[in-house]
């Protein structure tokens, strides 16, 4: 007879609440030598490829990280807001608000971004190269990924530090040290709800075609679109670009320091630029699980799921599982099964190819212009589960 | 219109099952299905479905 989730004590247990505990820590790697599946405070940890591959699209789940509030045991604007926003939802308001959010990240549109993800990347890295260090998310991914949404957004530029503080503080949400954080997350959710009804009441004004415009024109039949659903959407797109793209492209640097031969390589193909966001995603992916929620009671490798039970797909986990990819060594030129970086199904990430193109662009000019990249003092991490990343990155490098 | 799939790209996470539901569907074992020639007139939702899938295995013709 299958056994139960909770009371089978011979799964092994991993406590990812606690905020020492890392991902990629060997605790991991042996549990997944021995089992498909862990134990966690939040429920179920799947752990290995081939299974996170099934659970990610399981007919039988959906979405899962709108219980994230309510397992930490947080209430108020931020989880009022990540409760009921696009990646909460299901079935046909999830498709409504989808089919309005596409059209805004199609791939089309990025291709034609690219010349201004160069321009932007370039003059950042004019700004601190002549110095030979910098502190490479502050001065680059930080100002990168904010500046990228404010184009795509048709946000003004000026505005970009205020949206990057406000990112990296609603951030801290999605790690295991939510609570704890809970006052400066209220304060940055507050000011960017206020910020979007700012640009709300901008675009009502004088109506425009951009992103925002659009959804302004959408909520002018409140069926389509609700006044609350306008600004969450908004809040997403801004809140959702940047700390992602901002923690990702630190975990790429980090990720090539650690393999000089691959960024030399690189800098000397900047072709292999897109194959690396991939492989970079593969090994340190900023989102280190996907979550899933069982809508019914099922049973999976011989193991009951109740109902309602919240599994977290690791994705860290998966992408480094020796079964598939018996030589998991990072390689920018080696071919890779898909990682679950950008989640995947119904809910897969909506930005994915701006980040897909912006990280290319960011990297290949990066490899060219700052040659031998190393450690430069000590970085500050947000803890390394959840979303994780470098809060600050000192480097130094020789300018090319 | 035509439509072609790539199945060796595609990864069914049903962003074209959002897009163009008139166009694309899931059978009951989660297969992709879809109208190989559909009517002209839903040529937008088409071209949508091949924006949003993220492998881009969709082709519209």
């Amino acid at each position: 007879m299958p056994s139960d989730v909770q009371s089978n004590t011979s799964l092994p247990f991993l406590d990812v609440s606690d905020p020492a505990f890392s991902i990629r820590s060997q605790a991991v790697a042996k549990a997944r030598d021995g089992s498909w599946c862990a134990r966690t405070p939040y429920g179920l940890a799947v752990l290995r490829y081939d299974d996170v591959q099934k659970m990610l699209r399981h007919p039988k789940m959906r979405q899962g990280s709108y219980r994230w509030p309510s397992h930490n045991d947080v209430t108020g604007n931020f989880a009022r807001w990540w409760e009921n926003m696009l990646l909460s939802q299901e079935g046909n308001d999830h498709a409504r608000l989808r089919r309005m959010a596409n059209p805004a990240f199609s791939p089309k549109l990025i291709t034609s971004l690219k010349p201004r993800f160069e321009e932007l990347a370039n003059r950042l890295i004019d700004d601190f190269a002549p110095r030979g260090e910098c502190d490479f998310i502050a001065e680059f991914t930080e100002p990168y990924a904010t500046g990228v949404i404010c184009d795509l957004l048709g946000l003004p530029i000026e505005k970009w530090r205020d949206l990057a503080d406000i990112a990296g503080d609603m951030g801290l949400a999605l790690g295991v040290t939510f609570k704890q954080d809970l006052p400066r997350i209220e304060a940055a959710t507050q000011r960017i709800f206020a910020y979007a009804e700012e640009l709300v009441e901008h675009r009502r004004k004088e109506p425009s075609d951009d992103f925002i415009g659009t959804l302004v024109k959408a909520n002018q039949d409140r069926s389509q679109l609700s006044d609350q659903e306008l600004l969450d959407m908004i809040v997403l797109a801004i809140f959702g670009g940047i700390d992602t793209t901002r923690n990702q492209l630190g975990l790429a640097m980090v990720t090539f320091i650690e393999h000089p031969d691959q960024w030399a390589l690189l800098g000397d193909n900047p072709d292999l630029a897109r194959a690396a966001v991939e492989e970079v995603m593969r090994v340190r992916p900023t989102i280190t699980w996907v979550t899933r929620e069982a809508t019914e009671a099922f049973t999976y490798n011989d193991l009951q799921i109740p109902q309602g039970t919240t599994v977290h797909l690791f994705s860290q986990s998966a992408g480094s599982d020796p079964a598939e990819f018996p030589n998991a060594e990072f390689d920018i030129t080696a071919k890779r099964s898909p990682h679950f970086g950008f989640g995947g199904g119904t809910h897969h990430c909506l930005g994915h190819f701006i980040a897909r193109g912006d990280m290319t662009e960011a990297l290949k000019l990066l490899a060219r212009r700052l040659k031998n990249p190393r450690f430069n003092g000590n970085a500050k991490w947000l803890p390394d589960s959840g979303n994780t990343g470098a809060v600050t990155l000192p480097i130094a490098f020789d300018q090319a | 219109m035509k439509i072609k799939v790539d199945l060796d790209a595609c990864l069914q996470h049903g962003q074209c099952v959002i897009a163009a539901p008139e166009i694309f569907s899931f059978d009951d074992d989660g297969n992709l299905q879809w109208k190989a020639a559909p009517d002209e007139a839903l040529r937008d939702d088409a071209e949508a479905a091949a924006d949003a899938c993220p492998e881009q295995a969709i082709i519209v013709e």
